[in-house]
């Protein structure tokens, strides 16, 4: 349960089999790419293959096909369709393109003279009431006039021009003014192109419209029909083409999306005499299936190297979990992968959360529950969080057992106990509040203890001194924390004065310098040199450094106190479950005994989902800010392995 | 003083305002549509501008009046959100406003100079009248400059353009009247920011405003030395000239070439090597909307979170009309697709 070994590769071949050899970096599924040159010149003509990728075009022509024959793209076998070039896509595109251009050129024509039309009769609509023949009014000598609708914004622009004519509005909306204007007919092309300049939405009335506005509306809405009928005929002609031409639009863009997939990996190759470069890494375990899947070509030479060999690469993390772990990566990755070689704390975390979950969320019943429920996410919806469900259910099971307690029934295992004689159990809550808070801090300090120890087992793996020895979760800081806390416990507790002189000199005193003077130190035992500062140019004065340390110690202190405290959380959560449920059963009491079942269903379900979401969000904080904080460094690398995906680009 | 807490209720609003704005995905969808129509309509559809087109019918609408929608849109937001928590009380926010009155004068200025006639009209944007201090509509009456500058006179336009020496055929620089209006523009913006806001809000604001100063010099820089060949002098006569915005900017401007002025650039100002003239203005103006971007889930001053928004409403703006463009004149979606500011 660590990290994956990996290995850096490096394929190197002839540029004709570039795209087979990346097709094939895809087919193994286990090759994560890297940009082969990190810094590229030309002087040693060392080159990045950055070319225009040439399917895209057809990528968006054949989006484009499809959205007008209404085919949803979806992903097809494309292997045994033929085109291969952009050139063969585009030849293909514009077949099928010209199969219904015609036909949807007609049906656009229809549809913009049924907009016109309806626009025509709104605007008569808004004309009602004029009741003078249209003819009469358009066939004026002298006067030209125009119907239609401007812009209300420009309305107030109209007193502002010399220009003869006069705009009668009929009725103004929000957006538009209907309305009319007249002009001398020989100034109309001027004034035609003033309003137009307005945008002037001009509507032109068909030849036949003529009588008052009832008689128009009733010719318009028969000449919309007519439109509408060519509408729907060139409609069932499409839905035709559409059916003919389906399987190949659909083949051709699965094909296309692989291939503009591949070659966009093409940005990652170098180029250098007619060869092309390809690096990335190969998880260990599938180095041989890897290399297998490369014996295929002539000239490809594959190189393995140990992971660390090219400092310009950073190797990918992948966790190593087992079965009882595995979900529980989720909240790992949440907070960030830790690198190559730093510490897999999932194993840690699944222990951790579950037994934090069980403890404050502990009923018999309510667990079993949340197994179950644990099994149905799993399937439908999330694995993982399902996972993480039926393993917290279960802990949840575990400690309900202990404080007796099923779906907030707390006598109800008190007879199995009396039984088997165990006479400490079941745990109750309200009995043992003390007990209870106390053995919360506990759980926090030896959580805190020991996320300190991995954070040392983790610095002295980097040859951190700094972070191992000390700083405030290195060797330095666990002494510390830990004499603090024996020294505390035993005085309170158990009366036993061990805070003496030497105790604190040794055990408090001494690291806290340790810590004060953590850098300096740590720049000693590394470089055999003293420095107030890392950073060999950083000029650090002696009461700078003082002072920025004093802040952080009282920071690191402040820490300590509020990290453990933070535990009490986990007791507080014992009480409050065991309080909400006694809630619960006095409701129960309260009413008819009809009415108690559907009492006790909803208030269990009540408290499952509140606290159960509310413990798990708490845990979560715990984890993340108590317990990771002291070790994590998540800046790793997920591991990618380069694929090309249908759905991305399809999106 | 404004306090930088009293308008947060602003900043969520323009956060969720944000949040709907068009995304790479609407981007993509507009590429595939084939006509104008085919675009408003899509547009018509979306989130953001459901109810700024809601009265339009697709086919057909003049792609003009479609872009006026978006920015009538765009500016009637602002308002709104000024009006919101009564931010319009604060000088500052008048920011959009005087910027808007801005570009109506050198409209002006341009239809003088080119003589033709009512362009100015027909060009003025109705929804801006209504709320300029300055009456544009009774600037169209003024037939030449000096007309103009009558009917500026105890405007805050007046005392920039004033000193703007004027030709013999009546015209004056235009050029000249822009450097001069946008700078008193941003000396202005800059002293109100001073005048209504403290500490840590004046110096995001400060920043912001002077970020977006040095943006515009260094682009238009650029482009006079790059497509005009334009002398270091020419190029430093024609920034915005504003106290602090140029740091080591003059250095840029000596520069010889559009070469070494890119080198300079992918230097100084990007995370990676320009070499391609055509692409560092696109590579800027994504790097800035990017900037901004943050700025707006950063920051929770009122004034910078607004400025931010504005600024990236105009670029989406610009995004439609390309791509409208683009469409109609037939380019490859692809193409389009990389000119635009998708990030």
């Amino acid at each position: 349960m660590g990290i994956e070994k990996m290995e850096l590769v490096t394929l190197v071949g002839k540029m004709d089999e570039l795209d087979r050899c990346l097709a094939k970096c895809c087919e193994s599924g286990c090759f994560h790419i890297e940009p082969a040159f990190s810094s590229v010149g030309t002087a040693n003509g060392l080159t990045m293959l950055n070319e225009k990728n040439g399917y895209t075009a057809q990528l968006k022509e054949f989006e484009r096909l499809a959205a007008e024959l209404g085919i949803e793209l979806k992903e097809t076998d494309h292997s045994d369709y033929a085109p291969h070039s952009p050139e063969e896509f585009a030849l293909r595109a514009k077949h099928i393109g010209e199969s219904f251009e015609e036909i949807s050129r007609r049906k656009k024509d229809a549809q913009q003279k049924i907009s016109e039309m309806n626009g025509a009769i709104t605007q008569i609509t808004h004309l009602k009431g004029m009741n003078s023949d249209f003819r009469e009014i358009f066939s004026c000598k002298y006067v030209a006039s125009r119907i239609g609708r401007l812009p209300t914004d420009n309305l107030e622009k109209l007193d502002y021009y010399d220009e003869n004519f006069f705009f009668i509005p009929f009725e103004t909306q929000d957006l538009f003014c209907w309305g009319m204007y007249f002009c001398p007919a020989e100034e109309k092309a001027i004034i035609d192109d003033l309003f137009r300049s307005m945008y002037f939405e001009r509507i032109t009335l068909p030849n036949f419209v003529e009588g008052d506005s009832d008689e128009a509306v009733r010719k318009l809405t028969q000449s919309i029909s007519e439109q509408q009928a060519i509408v729907d005929s060139c409609q069932k002609e499409l839905d035709t083409i559409s059916g003919q031409a389906r399987e190949e639009i659909l083949k051709a863009y699965s094909k296309l999306v692989y291939l503009h997939g591949i070659f966009e990996l093409h940005k990652k190759v170098g180029f250098l005499s007619g060869k092309f470069y390809i690096k990335g890494f190969v998880p260990k375990r599938d180095k041989q299936r890897f290399s297998d899947l490369m014996k295929d070509f002539d000239s490809l030479a594959v190189t393995f190297m140990p992971p660390d060999t090219d400092a310009n690469c950073t190797p990918p993390t992948i966790l190593k979990n087992s079965i009882f772990t595995r979900p529980f990566r989720m909240l790992v990755e949440m907070y960030g992968l830790p690198n190559y070689g730093g510490f897999n704390p999932t194993a840690f975390v699944a222990v951790t959360y579950s037994i934090l979950f069980g403890i404050m969320f502990g009923d018999l019943g309510q667990g079993f529950l949340v197994v179950l429920l644990g099994f149905i996410v799993g399937k439908k919806i999330n694995r993982d969080a399902g996972g993480i469900m039926i393993r917290c259910g279960l802990a949840s099971m575990i400690f309900g057992t202990l404080y007796g307690s099923v779906f907030g029934f707390e006598d109800l295992l008190d007879p199995m106990y009396e039984q088997l004689g165990i006479s400490f159990l079941p745990l109750k809550a309200f009995h043992e509040t003390g007990f209870i808070l106390l053995t919360a801090v506990g759980i926090g300090i030896a959580l805190i203890a020991f996320s300190m120890l991995i954070n040392i087992y983790v610095g002295f793996k980097e040859k951190d001194y700094e972070k191992a020895i000390f700083g405030c979760n290195g060797i330095a800081g666990l002494i510390f924390y830990g004499s603090v806390v024996t020294g505390l416990v035993a005085t309170i507790m158990f009366d036993v004065k061990i805070m003496s002189a030497p105790f604190v000199i040794c055990l408090i005193v001494i690291p806290l310098l340790c810590i004060f003077c953590r850098v300096p130190f740590s720049l000693a035992v590394k470089y055999k040199k003293f420095r107030l500062s890392a950073d060999e140019e950083e000029k650090v004065t002696i009461g700078g450094f003082i002072v920025e340390n004093f802040f952080e110690m009282f920071e690191f202190m402040l820490s300590y106190i509020s990290n453990t405290m933070s535990f009490l959380r986990v007791g507080g959560f014992v009480l409050s479950h065991a309080g909400m449920m006694l809630v619960v059963m006095t409701l129960m009491d309260m009413v008819s005994s009809t009415a108690q079942p559907f009492v006790l269903v909803i208030g269990n379900a009540f408290v499952m989902a509140m606290e159960g979401m509310i413990v798990a969000i708490q845990i979560i904080r715990l984890e993340f800010y108590e317990i990771f904080s002291r070790f994590s460094e998540s800046d790793g690398v997920p591991f990618e392995p380069v694929t090309v995906s249908f759905s991305a680009q399809a999106e | 003083m404004l306090d930088g807490l009293a308008s947060n209720a602003t900043v969520a609003k323009i956060r969720a305002l944000h949040g709907k704005m068009l995304k790479k995905e609407n981007y993509r969808e507009m590429l595939t549509r084939r006509s104008v129509p085919e675009i408003a309509e899509y547009l018509a559809a979306t989130p953001r501008y459901k109810q700024a087109l809601k009265d339009i019918d697709p086919m057909t609408v003049h792609r003009g009046f479609i872009e006026e929608l978006l920015e009538k849109d765009n500016f009637d937001t602002y308002i709104r959100l000024c009006q919101f928590q009564q931010l319009y009380k604060v000088p500052f926010f008048d920011f959009l406003i005087e910027k808007a009155e801005i570009n109506c004068i050198l409209m002006l200025i341009n239809s003088i100079n080119t003589g033709v006639d009512r362009s100015y009209l027909n060009d003025l944007p109705g929804y801006v009248i209504k709320h300029t201090k300055l009456d544009l509509l009774e600037l169209s009456s003024a037939g030449d400059f000096t007309q103009l500058m009558k009917l500026l006179r105890g405007t805050r336009y007046h005392k920039p353009l004033v000193r703007v020496p004027l030709s013999e055929d009546g015209k004056v620089d235009y050029t000249d009247c822009e450097v001069r209006l946008r700078t008193q523009y941003y000396v202005n913006l800059l002293q109100e920011a001073k005048d209504s806001f403290a500490d840590s809000q004046l110096e995001e604001v400060t920043r912001m405003v002077k970020a977006d100063i040095r943006f515009k010099n260094l682009i238009n820089a650029y482009r006079m030395k790059a497509f005009y060949g334009f002398s270091a002098e020419q190029i430093k006569k024609h920034q915005l000239k504003i106290a602090s915005t140029g740091r080591k900017l003059d250095e840029y401007y000596n520069l010889e070439t559009p070469e070494q002025m890119l080198e300079w650039l992918s230097r100084h100002e990007m995370q990676s090597e320009i070499t391609d003239g055509a692409q560092i203005e696109l590579k800027m103006q994504r790097d800035r909307f990017k900037k901004l971007e943050h700025s707006i889930y950063r920051s929770f001053s009122a004034p910078v979170v607004l400025y931010a928004f504005t600024e990236l409403c105009s670029f989406e703006t610009s995004n439609i009309t390309h791509i409208i463009e683009g469409i109609r004149y037939g380019v490859d979606p692809s193409y389009i697709e990389n000119n635009i500011l998708i990030c």
